[in-house]
């Protein structure tokens, strides 16, 4: 197995370099440039013009790469050009928010999957697995944007439960209890939204693997020995068909990225989708290449992590 | 399997869609019964009748910019500022340095400059220093105050003051201020290119002594184009240049000589701020201030929650459904701005670094220009996208300037028929029966127009001018494009792109009112591309020393305002307001220029803001 | 299944265990399907609505901006209400849709084009070439696709519907080119090709009259559903500005407005009928996906 992480590990790099250099010559295709934005008729074109030259973005794109790579390497992902200051800390302070809120989706996805998904599997072709099955029928076709605009109009304005934007009410001191609470509240909206979306496939699988253990002739002998049905179930099926869903947990993360640009924009709030999105207007090349390469790192990492799982659950599947 | 459950789920859910759009319309019918039951014609009429009854039009002129105070002061207290931006501010926070309003915004409440202005602009003689114009206007002799110290003690010195121009004349300056307002001071060029130690046009007299001798005398050194704001050298004096701006003096614990210091920072987020005792103007009456960024989406819910007490800027858009706040007071200004629409004449050579005008340009007939301003209706837009907010504008120098915006030139009214009657004189005319006119040489005309993206009203505002130019006759194409596009495709980098006849932009204008660094022949900005000897003369005039005669240069701007009404190479569309809702406990506030109301007498009635009912 | 990583949307995995048995089992799978031929009925009524209505509709009309009209709440003269513009909100729902189907059509045809080549060649000729187009689609299925469209969409001047496709095709065709590869490589194995191989038919024969058909069952599948993926992905990115030019109406540019919290509290009408037609679309599609799904599975083939 260690020699499958070091093979997979061997064939990230490359790929996270090619992926570098995509996104830094995209960014230099891109029209105008972090100091655009200064555009006023108090600063001396001159002025910019010079500041362009300090900064390097003159340099034709594969010495600027050189550059950053070399920055890269060694851990410093270079100055943002607009806030001037690290991108690593620019990107500290939204990264912990965005992990927040994956997390929370993570669990609440699992928290609504296993028991519809058991309850749906066990029951099958009873009124409360067609419920079951029309509601992932639904959560199958919405797009996450649409279901979670609709959840910020109704929870968010119409019934004022929830605050419609940030990640912490402002005024609260970190490391309080109440500031705990806080970021828990806002982050609770934006993660059921994208729970139960992303959660249907999950209910799916679940069931039908359910559907399937059950049939199996493990199974018939168990309960032809007469053990109770919750037995069978909570020893024998469950086992059989959660182990999977444990591996695709790597494969969820590769999801929660695509999400969380979304969610971070309707709920207006601070994290690295949201960062993402203002560092491409604001031509922020620095910062909007780290986080590429990150969120590439994160789906890399997340589908590793699921094979290796999967290859720890079923010997059978071996990959390559 | 999942076959009559999901149709029945389908329907239930159909049913809440519809149970929701229900309640969304029983909340509606309050305000629009009369426009809904109305037919087509009343409809619009009674739409009109309920904008009116929530006050629906609004007017600069409605708006104080000082706070109406209600009631007594109490001993301290401490206040929000809600900075309004969404994105985090740089931090770069040092007037030398920095290049982002929201870093501007902050500054304000700790440093300051040492001169400051009246409501004209011109520089005044009771701020931190005062100062004194030699026979020929070129020497400028500075007097700081004997009690303006920096917040940690030190005396704020005349060696500080020259310190900030050594610092900003520095090769290694990576700062965005260096500009003409410093080569017009003498030996700045060739202290800037190395070729001297220091500055000769600047001397330190005594301690709290200056002067400063420009090359070139002009108004303009009186409205802002004197760099006032000091450097201290007993913190950055040993610093390398190149470092300063990145140092923690700058970012972490600044320094100023404001009314308050600051206490600690959250980069991007906040900055907490105490008074300072020792403020020049005398103590500050509040305790402390807190300043935070607030997005644009949550300013209102900010506002009515008391969890700011002042903002930056508000959303002028959001105001209609606002206006109504009970725990606030609206103070208005009018924005030193406005949009305008550019035609572009010509190209950027950037070899001479000046304009060069294509006498075959498109746009290259003065009637064509003047048709298509007369063409659009800027009152009834700014009535109906702004509510009264943004107004006709009427010439390019906007009424922020009062002295200077000359109120009896109108512009060109708008007045379709003139326009058609412009178009038919000079030979533009349909020739071949599609709708729309062809040159006077007979080949289609076809102009391109180009527009930013930002906010909800840019594209229907854009579309609205391709419309009302197609009234009178005129093929015109819009593209919308995001800002960075957009001004490189008009020639921000100075290579302009051909395809671009017609485009809407923006101008934010100094507190000086020369209008060169837009207009010169000279100047990048000049994205119309446009050169007219009469308008190089105007500006050269409005800048000589003559010019130091106020109504010698009103006359020269009057002059001008008329040549560009009369040339069009761009004409101005709207003029702005700025609004700024104030929460009632808040005391001694003002917004805008020479108001004379200073930060260290703002005040309290109450020791936690007021909520909207 | 899985979630379509970058769009928020799902894409199922088609992997139909039997071979395919002809277009009249899945007609009349999808006839005796209810759900499916009510959802059938109701897009091709959509589709022909909008087509019909858009050819009737003046675009330049409905995209006027009315200076008298803003913000109009629903009424007889508006039916559902008008824009910051002045502008008709069903017209541009009606012309919207289009624009949106237009597009979901044409990038699933072509990523369907694309990934149908690919996916035959590479499995059947195996080996280097199955190799090396592998590890292609392997580096792509890794990408941040949405964060790479979006930087790709704001790099490429002079943007318009035609590139937004091309640029949204060419991050797309992996997921079918994956699932062909390796049914053409099942394929391959079967005694027909070996057959038409001895006998000298030329391998492009072979791959296009032979596999080909007998894979179309499983492409019409893919590409239903990829239809339903597609439209959600583009409405996703009009929803964040990175889709259609702003000037084009789009389902997703008209629920963008919801962006603005004044327009989302109180002006419901300019973004909640675009949010429910896409919803419904999205549903019908993928409910006709699912019949036709089911109807290639003999397993779950209902009689």
């Amino acid at each position: 197995m260690w020699k499958l992480i070091v093979r997979r590990t061997f064939l990230t790099i490359p790929q996270i370099i090619i992926l570098s250099v995509l996104v830094f010559i995209l960014a230099q295709a891109m029209p105008g440039d972090a100091l655009t934005g200064l555009i006023d008729p108090s600063i001396d074109p001159a002025t910019i013009e010079a500041m362009r030259e300090r900064l390097g973005l003159n340099n034709p794109w594969y010495v600027q790469y050189i550059d950053w790579i070399k920055g890269v390497a060694q851990g410093d992902f270079g100055q943002s050009f607009r806030f001037k200051m690290p991108v690593s800390e620019l990107i500290g302070g939204r990264i912990i928010n965005t992990l927040w809120l994956s997390l929370a989706t993570l669990v609440l996805t699992y928290l609504i999957a296993i028991p519809l998904g058991i309850t749906s599997g066990r029951f099958n072709d009873t009124w409360l697995d067609r419920a079951i099955t029309g509601y992932t029928y639904v959560g199958f076709a919405a797009p996450l944007f649409i279901f979670a605009l609709v959840m910020l109009f109704i929870f968010g304005f119409q019934l004022s439960w929830f605050p419609t934007s940030g990640s912490v009410a402002p005024g609260t001191e970190p490391g309080t209890f109440a500031y705990f609470m806080s970021k828990l509240y806002h982050l609770l909206l934006p993660a059921l939204s994208m729970a139960l979306i992303t959660t249907v496939s999950t209910v799916q699988y679940l069931r039908s693997e359910i559907i399937d253990t059950k049939q199996k002739d493990f199974i018939v002998t168990a309960r032809a020995k007469g053990a109770s049905e919750s037995r069978v179930y909570n020893r024998h099926v469950l086992r059989n068909s959660l182990l999977p869903i444990a591996a695709f947990f790597g494969y969820e993360i590769t999801g929660l990225i695509g999400g969380t640009i979304f969610i971070e924009n309707i709920f207006g709030y601070p994290g690295m989708g949201e960062l993402f999105l203002s560092s491409i207007s604001l031509r922020d090349y620095s910062v909007m290449t780290a986080l590429v390469l990150l969120f590439g790192l994160a789906a890399i990492i997340g589908a590793l992590l699921s094979d290796i799982i999967l290859s720890l659950v079923d010997p059978r599947i071996r990959i390559k | 399997m999942a076959k009559n459950n999901w149709s029945k789920f389908l329907f239930l859910l159909m049913l809440s869609f519809v149970l929701i759009l229900a309640a969304c319309s029983g909340n509606e019918g309050t305000s629009t019964e009369g426009n809904t039951s109305t037919e087509e014609g009343g409809g619009k009429e009674a739409d009109e009748g309920t904008k009116l009854e929530n006050g629906g039009m609004y007017s600069i002129e409605d708006f104080n910019n000082v706070k109406t105070n209600n009631g007594e002061a109490i001993e301290g207290g401490n206040i929000t500022f809600g900075l309004v931006s969404d994105t985090v501010f740089e931090g770069t926070l040092n007037w030398n340095f920095y290049s982002g309003d929201p870093d501007a915004q902050i500054l304000n409440w700790f440093d300051e400059g040492l001169l400051t202005w009246d409501e004209n602009y011109v520089y005044t003689n009771d701020g931190a220093a005062t100062y004194e114009v030699s026979e020929d206007g070129r020497t400028f002799t500075f007097k700081i105050g004997d009690n303006v110290n920096w917040h940690d003690g030190k005396p704020v010195t005349a060696e500080d003051w020259q310190f900030a121009h050594e610092v900003i004349g520095h090769p290694d300056y990576d700062g965005p201020r260096y500009n003409s307002d410093f080569t017009n001071i003498e030996g700045m060029e060739d202290y800037h290119s190395g070729k001297a130690d220091t500055i000769s046009g600047i001397e330190v007299i005594d301690e709290k002594t200056l002067s400063i001798t420009y090359i070139e005398s002009t108004p303009s050194l009186l409205t802002g184009s004197i760099w006032s704001y000091p450097l201290a050298k007993h913190i950055f004096g040993e610093m390398a240049v190149a470092d300063i701006s990145s140092s923690p003096e700058v970012r972490e614990k600044p320094i100023g000589f404001g009314p308050f210091k600051v206490e600690s920072i959250v980069p991007g987020e906040s900055v907490t701020l105490v008074k300072n005792e020792d403020y020049w103007r005398g103590e500050p009456k509040l305790d402390g201030v807190t300043v935070k960024v607030i997005s644009s989406s949550t300013v209102v819910q900010e506002l009515k929650t008391g969890g700011v007490d002042l903002i930056s800027d508000f959303p002028v858009d959001q105001f209609p459904d606002n206006a109504e706040m009970s725990n606030v007071e609206y103070l208005g200004a009018v924005d030193r701005a406005y949009t305008y629409i550019g035609f572009k004449l010509g190209t950027w050579d950037a070899e001479n670094n000046r304009v060069s005008p294509n006498p075959d340009a498109k746009m290259g007939d003065v009637a064509l220009r003047q048709a298509m301003w007369h063409a659009v209706d800027n009152k009834t837009v700014g009535e109906r996208f702004y509510n009264g907010l943004r107004w006709n504008a009427t010439t390019l120098i906007p009424p922020s300037h009062p002295e200077f915006h000359d109120e009896n030139n109108k512009g060109r009214e708008f007045d379709p028929e003139a326009a058609k009657k412009l178009l038919d004189d000079a030979g533009y005319e349909d020739t071949d029966g599609d709708g729309f006119r062809e040159t006077p040489e007979g080949e289609p005309l076809e102009i391109n127009f180009i527009s930013m993206t930002g906010g909800d009203i840019a594209e229907p505002l854009a579309r609205y001018y391709v419309q009302a130019w197609e009234t009178i006759g005129l093929k015109v194409n819009l593209e919308m494009l995001e800002f960075n596009t957009f001004y490189d495709r008009v020639g921000n980098g100075g290579k302009d792109d051909p395809k671009v006849d017609v485009y809407q932009a923006a101008w934010g204008v100094g507190i000086d009112v020369d209008p060169s660094g837009l207009y010169g022949a000279d100047a990048l900005y000049n994205f119309a591309r446009w050169e007219n000897e009469e308008n190089e003369r105007l500006l050269k005039e409005g800048r000589s020393e003559k010019a130091f005669d106020l109504a010698y240069r009103q006359e020269i701007y009057n002059e001008w305002q008329q040549l560009m009404v009369d040339e069009v190479p761009v004409f101005p569309t709207l003029y702005r307001a700025t609004l700024s809702p104030v929460n009632n406990r808040v005391l001694n506030f003002a917004i805008g220029d020479g108001t004379g109301v200073y930060l260290n007498e703002l005040a309290v009635s109450e020791e936690s803001p007021i909520k909207a009912e | 299944m899985r979630i379509d990583k970058d769009s928020g949307t799902q894409i199922p995995d088609v992997d139909l265990g039997k071979s395919p048995s002809g277009f009249s089992i899945l007609l009349r799978e999808l006839i005796r399907d209810k759900v499916a031929f009510v959802s059938l009925l109701f897009l091709f009524l959509i589709i022909a609505g909008v087509f019909g209505a858009s050819i009737i509709m003046d675009q330049n009309d409905i995209v006027k901006v009315d200076l008298f009209a803003l913000y109009e709440p629903p009424s007889a003269t508006y039916w559902l209400g008008t824009d910051y513009g002045g502008r008709d909100i069903f017209g541009q729902l009606i012309i919207g849709t289009r624009n949106s189907l237009a597009i979901g059509i044409l990038v699933t045809l072509l990523t369907g084009i694309i990934g149908i080549l690919v996916g035959l060649i590479s499995g059947y000729y195996g080996g280097t070439i199955d190799n090396i187009f592998m590890r292609f689609v392997d580096f792509f299925m890794v990408l941040p696709i949405l964060m790479i469209v979006i930087a790709f969409v704001t790099a490429v001047p002079g943007y318009s519907i035609v590139s937004f496709s091309l640029i949204m095709t060419a991050f797309l065709w992996m997921g079918i080119a994956r699932l062909i590869r390796s049914k053409a490589l099942q394929e391959k194995e079967l005694d027909y090709v070996k057959a038409s191989k001895t006998l000298g038919t030329s391998n492009f024969k072979i791959m296009f009259f032979q596999v080909l058909p007998n894979l179309s069952s499983i492409i019409i599948v893919t590409m239903t559903l990829n239809l339903a993926g597609n439209i959600g992905i583009e409405s996703g990115l009009s929803f964040l500005g990175f889709g259609f030019p702003e000037s084009t109406p789009s389902l997703g540019t008209l629920i963008s407005y919801a962006r603005n919290p004044q327009t989302l509290e109180l002006r419901w009408w300019i973004w909640l009928p675009a949010s429910i037609l896409i919803f419904v679309l999205m549903l019908s599609i993928n409910n006709v996906g699912q019949a036709l799904k089911r109807a290639t599975d003999a397993r779950q083939r209902r009689g």
